[in-house]
Parts: C-alpha cells; sequence; structure tokens
C-alpha cells in the first residue's frame, strides 16, 4: 500500500492506495490550491519512497518554493525525487531536468518519457502529475486520456502507483464520464462556502478495490504545516473550577481570552495542532448548569467536551444535566474526567454508572495527562459521527 | 444599475455605463488606446469607491501601477488605502525580481489553476469590505497563446461566474488580429457585452456589442490623444444625469 499522508484519508482508502493502481484528485476549480499531489508526493519521499513529479502548468523550480513555504526541505530527499519537466518546451525555455517532455502538445510524447522513468527507476515508484487537466488542454481531452490510462497500466504492470491533480474545469459530461470510470479511485476536493466557515473538503467518491466511499472531511492547507483536518469550533463546559481553562491552555498552541461578554464572563479560545487535527477550542466560563450561553455556543458546535472534576461527587448531577441536553441536540461529546490525582476521584465506571452510555476519558490537566488523548477521542468522533456542524 | 466607463461619450453612447457586475470583452488590436480605456474604467471606479483587481499578464505590477500614477496622482492614495490589488501573472515567468505589498505573483500563463484562485481570494476579500468592485483582466490573448481558446473558455466559465456572484464589473481584454475567428466567437460566447475597437484607413472607430440599452450598435469614429479617448462620430445624443 502506498499512503497519501493526508489525515484520515488513507484510513478510507483501506490503508492507501494498492500497488498498481491510480488516484485521481479531482479539484474544484474554486478552491484555493490545486495541487494537492504535493502532500502526498512529501509524504512518500519521507517515508523513502521513489517519488516522480511530473509537472506540466509551471516551472519545475516552482517545486522547491512550495515545499519552502510547506516548511519542508527538498534538497534533503536528493535522488529520490526524479522531476519529469512537461513546461520548459511549452514556454521555449532550457530544462535542467534529466525528463524532459519534448512534445508538450502530443500525448505520446509523454509516454515515452514514462517508459524511459519506468526503465530507470525501481518498482514501486510513486508518481504525481500536475496535472492531468493541463495535459488535456495541451493534447486534446480525448487523445491525453487514452494516452493516461496506458500510462497508468505502464506505471501499474511496474507496481506503481500513479497519483493526479485534476481541476474541474467546466469539461463536458462525456469527457468527466471517461475520466469517472478511468481511474481507480477519485477524492473530490470541494470548497465549503460560508461567512465563517472557510476551507475546503474532500469526498471519497470512489475507490475501486474497497473502501470507505462516501466519506466527507473538511481540511485546511497551513504554510508551514500542510493538510490538516479542520474542526471549526469545539465547545468545552463544565461546572466551576474542573480545570477547564488549564485544560485548553495546555492543549493550545495559541490561547487567549478574546472575548468579554459583560463583566464576570470571558470566552476562552484556543488554537488546537495534534494529530492532523487542526481545531478552535472556546472555552465557556464556569456554569453549574447548563446556561443560555452554553446553549448558544453549544449548538453551533462541532463537537463538545464536558470537563468535571472527578473528586468532587456532588457535582455528578449537574455532568448529567449537560450531557441530557447535549445528547438531544445530537451533537459528538465526551466527558474529560479531570483531577484524577485527588483523592477521591471517580474513574470512568462510576461516572458512566451515573450519567449512561459515554465517553469518558481521564485527565489531570495541570500534568497535562491524558488532554492530548481526549483531544483525539473527540476528534475522531465528530469526524466518523460527522454531524451537521462537522464541516 | 450601472458603472461608468470614465470615457465622458463611450458612457453617453452605452446610456449611463455598463450594467454592474456584468463582463464585458474589449476587443482592439494593439496601439488604438484599448489600455486607455481600462485604466479610465479603472480610475472611474476608485473615483466611485469601487476598489480595483489587475489580472496582468502583459506587463509587471509595478508598470501598471507606474502608468497609473502618471495618469492619475490619486492612485497612490488609493493603493495606500489597499483598494488596489494586483494578481502579476508576468514577473516571475520572466523572472524578473519584483517585490511588493497587495500583490500575488502567479509563476506562469498556464497556471490558470493559480490565476482563479488568487482572483477569487482577493474578490472574497474586496465583496466582503467594499462590496462591490472593479476588475480587470489584461489580457486574455496571452492565456490563449500559451494553451488554447477551449481551455481559456473554461477557465473564464470559472472565473465570470465568480465575478458576478462576488460582485464584481469586470473587463477582460483580448487582442484583435492575433486570434482565429472561432476563438473570438467562443470567448465572445461568455461575456455579457463586448466593446470593439478597429482601425479603418486613418480613422479609429468603436462600436458597442450588448451591454445592456444602448444609444447606437454602428460604429463611431473616436481619436485618440494622451490619455484620452474621445469619440467624435455622431449618435443620437440624450444627456444622462
Amino acid at each position: 500500500m502506498i499512503e497519501t499522508g493526508i489525515p484520515k484519508l488513507d484510513e478510507y482508502l483501506g490503508g492507501g492506495i494498492p500497488e498498481g493502481k491510480s488516484l485521481l484528485f479531482s479539484i474544484s476549480p474554486e478552491v484555493e490550491e490545486s495541487n494537492i499531489g504535493i502532500h502526498a508526493l512529501h509524504h512518500n519521499l519521507e517515508k523513502g519512497k521513489t517519488c516522480v513529479y511530473v509537472v506540466s502548468k509551471s516551472s519545475p523550480k516552482q517545486i522547491e518554493q512550495s515545499f519552502r513555504e510547506f516548511g519542508w526541505d527538498l534538497k534533503k530527499y536528493g535522488e529520490q525525487l526524479h522531476v519529469v519537466d512537461g513546461y520548459s518546451r511549452l514556454i521555449g525555455a532550457p530544462s535542467d531536468e534529466n525528463f524532459v517532455i519534448f512534445e508538450p502538445h502530443d500525448i505520446l510524447s509523454y509516454e515515452d518519457v514514462i517508459d524511459e522513468v519506468l526503465e530507470t527507476l525501481p518498482e514501486n515508484t510513486v508518481f504525481v502529475f500536475d496535472s492531468l487537466s493541463t495535459i488535456m488542454d495541451l493534447c486534446g481531452e480525448r487523445e491525453a486520456l487514452q494516452g493516461i490510462y496506458r500510462i497508468n497500466e505502464r506505471i501499474g504492470k511496474k507496481e506503481g502507483v500513479a497519483i493526479y491533480n485534476f481541476t474541474v474545469w467546466p469539461y463536458n459530461e462525456s469527457v468527466m464520464y471517461r475520466i469517472k470510470r478511468g481511474f481507480d479511485s477519485i477524492v473530490e476536493i470541494k470548497p465549503i462556502r460560508g461567512e465563517a466557515l472557510r476551507g475546503q473538503e474532500y469526498y471519497v467518491s470512489k475507490v475501486g478495490w474497497g473502501g470507505k466511499e462516501g466519506k466527507r472531511v473538511m481540511f485546511r492547507i497551513y504554510r508551514p504545516g500542510g493538510i490538516k483536518i479542520y474542526i471549526p469550533k469545539i465547545v468545552v463546559i463544565g461546572p466551576f473550577r474542573s480545570g477547564k481553562t488549564t485544560f485548553i491552555k495546555t492543549l493550545s498552541e495559541r490561547f487567549t481570552s478574546v472575548d468579554r461578554l459583560g463583566a464576570t464572563i470571558a470566552i476562552e479560545h484556543g488554537t488546537v495542532d495534534y494529530g492532523g487535527y487542526r481545531a478552535e477550542v472556546f472555552g465557556i466560563p464556569g456554569q453549574e448548569r447548563f446556561s443560555p450561553l452554553m446553549e448558544k455556543m453549544g449548538l453551533s458546535a462541532s463537537g463538545i467536551m464536558i470537563i468535571m472534576d472527578s473528586s468532587k461527587r456532588d457535582e455528578i448531577d449537574d455532568i448529567l444535566r449537560m450531557v441530557d441536553k447535549i445528547r438531544n441536540k445530537n451533537i459528538p461529546y465526551i466527558i474529560v474526567a479531570n483531577k484524577q490525582d485527588l483523592p477521591g476521584a471517580m474513574n470512568e465506571y462510576e461516572i458512566r454508572e451515573k450519567v449512561g452510555d459515554s465517553t469518558v476519558v481521564k485527565t489531570v490537566a495541570t500534568e497535562g495527562k491524558g488532554v492530548f488523548d481526549a483531544f483525539k477521542i473527540l476528534a475522531e468522533k465528530i469526524i466518523e459521527e460527522g454531524g451537521s456542524n462537522a464541516g | 444599475m450601472l458603472v461608468k466607463t470614465g470615457i465622458e461619450r463611450l458612457d453617453e453612447l452605452l446610456k449611463g455605463g455598463i450594467p454592474v457586475t456584468t463582463n464585458t470583452l474589449l476587443y482592439a488590436p494593439p496601439f488604438i488606446g484599448k489600455d486607455t480605456i481600462l485604466k479610465h474604467f479603472v480610475l472611474s471606479g476608485l473615483e466611485e469607491g469601487e476598489p480595483i483587481i489587475f489580472v496582468l499578464t502583459d506587463k509587471s505590477f509595478s508598470e501598471m501601477r507606474e502608468e497609473m500614477k502618471n495618469m492619475d496622482k490619486k492612485f497612490v492614495d488609493y493603493e495606500n488605502e489597499g483598494k488596489v490589488k494586483y494578481i502579476d501573472v508576468y514577473s516571475k515567468g520572466v523572472e524578473l525580481q519584483e517585490e511588493g505589498q497587495n500583490v500575488i505573483f502567479v509563476d506562469s500563463p498556464i497556471n490558470r489553476e493559480r490565476i482563479t484562485a488568487s482572483i477569487i481570494s482577493t474578490e472574497r476579500e474586496f465583496a466582503k469590505k467594499y462590496g462591490r468592485h472593479r476588475l480587470v483582466l489584461d489580457s486574455l490573448s496571452t492565456l490563449i497563446v500559451y494553451s488554447d481558446a477551449k481551455a481559456v473558455f473554461r477557465f473564464l466559465q470559472v472565473v465570470s461566474g465568480t465575478c458576478k456572484r462576488l460582485g464584481a464589473t469586470s473587463i477582460f481584454s483580448m487582442t484583435r488580429g492575433m486570434h482565429e475567428e472561432i476563438e473570438v466567437q467562443t470567448i465572445k460566447h461568455l461575456m455579457d457585452g463586448v466593446i470593439e475597437m478597429r482601425e479603418e484607413g486613418s480613422r479609429m472607430q468603436i462600436r458597442v456589442q450588448g451591454c445592456g440599452e444602448v444609444v447606437s450598435r454602428n460604429w463611431i469614429d473616436y481619436l485618440l490623444e494622451k490619455d484620452e479617448i474621445k469619440l467624435t462620430g455622431a449618435f443620437r445624443m440624450s444627456r444622462v444625469a
């Protein structure tokens, strides 16, 4: 299996792309990033694979800059990376690359060069094409696709994997039909519109070897950083002194109390970057009950963390009320059983006995224990349960 | 609602201007005033508080900035207010060492994906901050030369749709004489109107197709003087408020 390295995607693909298969990133022209393949390229270079980057819409030099923007160092991969230059001849510039497409308007020229590459390089090579749409525009749609399918076959025979960026310009239906049939797997990248929510989602629309089709995940691309699953709003609630502030502070790489609503309450805001996830976390000041403020913030949340002081047995009824409210709204949540270091702290069984079936994660926020586990467990729940606010 | 082109008698011909949030093709041979029309369109927008996005394939953003400054000193102020954004598809390709605020560089005219993304993100910013704005793309010809009209047509389908949705009134330029008739027709299909210019012997003429209601659809003579275009040909006069 060849992984894409894109968070959660490999899981949906059933572990990655099997050797000999192709994957198409079918990218809406309205998203801000048209080069999703570069992330798979980087991931496989990191894994020590031999990779080929076939570039046709911008100068081969551009890749170095793109890598730098993501905080990656292209040089360290040395001979692992080979570039097929389908660009320079288009603009009549000289090329420094070993593999050059001399007739960028002729798909046969691509086929010849890929053959040469396959003869030179070992098996299991990962090919990333940037992009199929450019090749189609240059070589003619039908001819290009026929040629590309021949190329995929030949890469397949050498147990390689072919990954394509494809910008979905308004091509006609028969072209789109051919494309849908012609690739082993297709992941669509679409924009998400809305005032506060800016980003994009991927949608696993075809997995030819049995995986989870139909999965939808919102992500953002960070420079540096790369692709992260984006969770716009995790709300943290819980009674007074249950340790919410410490919890969010420990979790977050950036932390502020952003807003003052009235005199006594301030919403805390942290940005969390962990395990392939990037999330905005909002802490609502201590309340015994599910207050109007919690209700307001909670309703639009992607997920909720209820933090409790595990040693305060008298507060368990408040927790139960919060859980009941949230269950009704069908929002993914977990109970964070904090302050496990205090004497008399309840364990997860005791808590579940009181509040019913819930995910309970034990933490000691002051020592950072369990904090990131709790985050990741909720994040996975949000993506799996895919509520309407999950993106 | 109409937006002024900034050329007085052209606006009269257009009964006040170009309909708001439409796409117009400016189709003209070189050296007979195409750039002048574009620049007036930009300045008249800025005067009315509509910021501008330049998409430049044939000159660097700093060349454009100089030319605009020479035409109107106030241009510097508009720039400082953040009302001018450039998408420079020229400098990196010819390896000019350019840098600047309010500029997005795109490395190649073949990289229509990046051009589109840059336009969309800039328009979103303007739409949020100012609402209506203007866009000038100069020129489609270069994009077509580097690939083909069909590919640029598909690109334009996406971009022109976005312009409408986000509140831009746009002019796309194309150079007469560089393209097959079929290419020109393909592109015209996507436009709400066409302003055409031609040279007939020693006369320069302009004509409007589409663009909402107009006074006349005939070829009208004009004179090109330094930074000014003066329509001298007759069409029925009707003063516009």
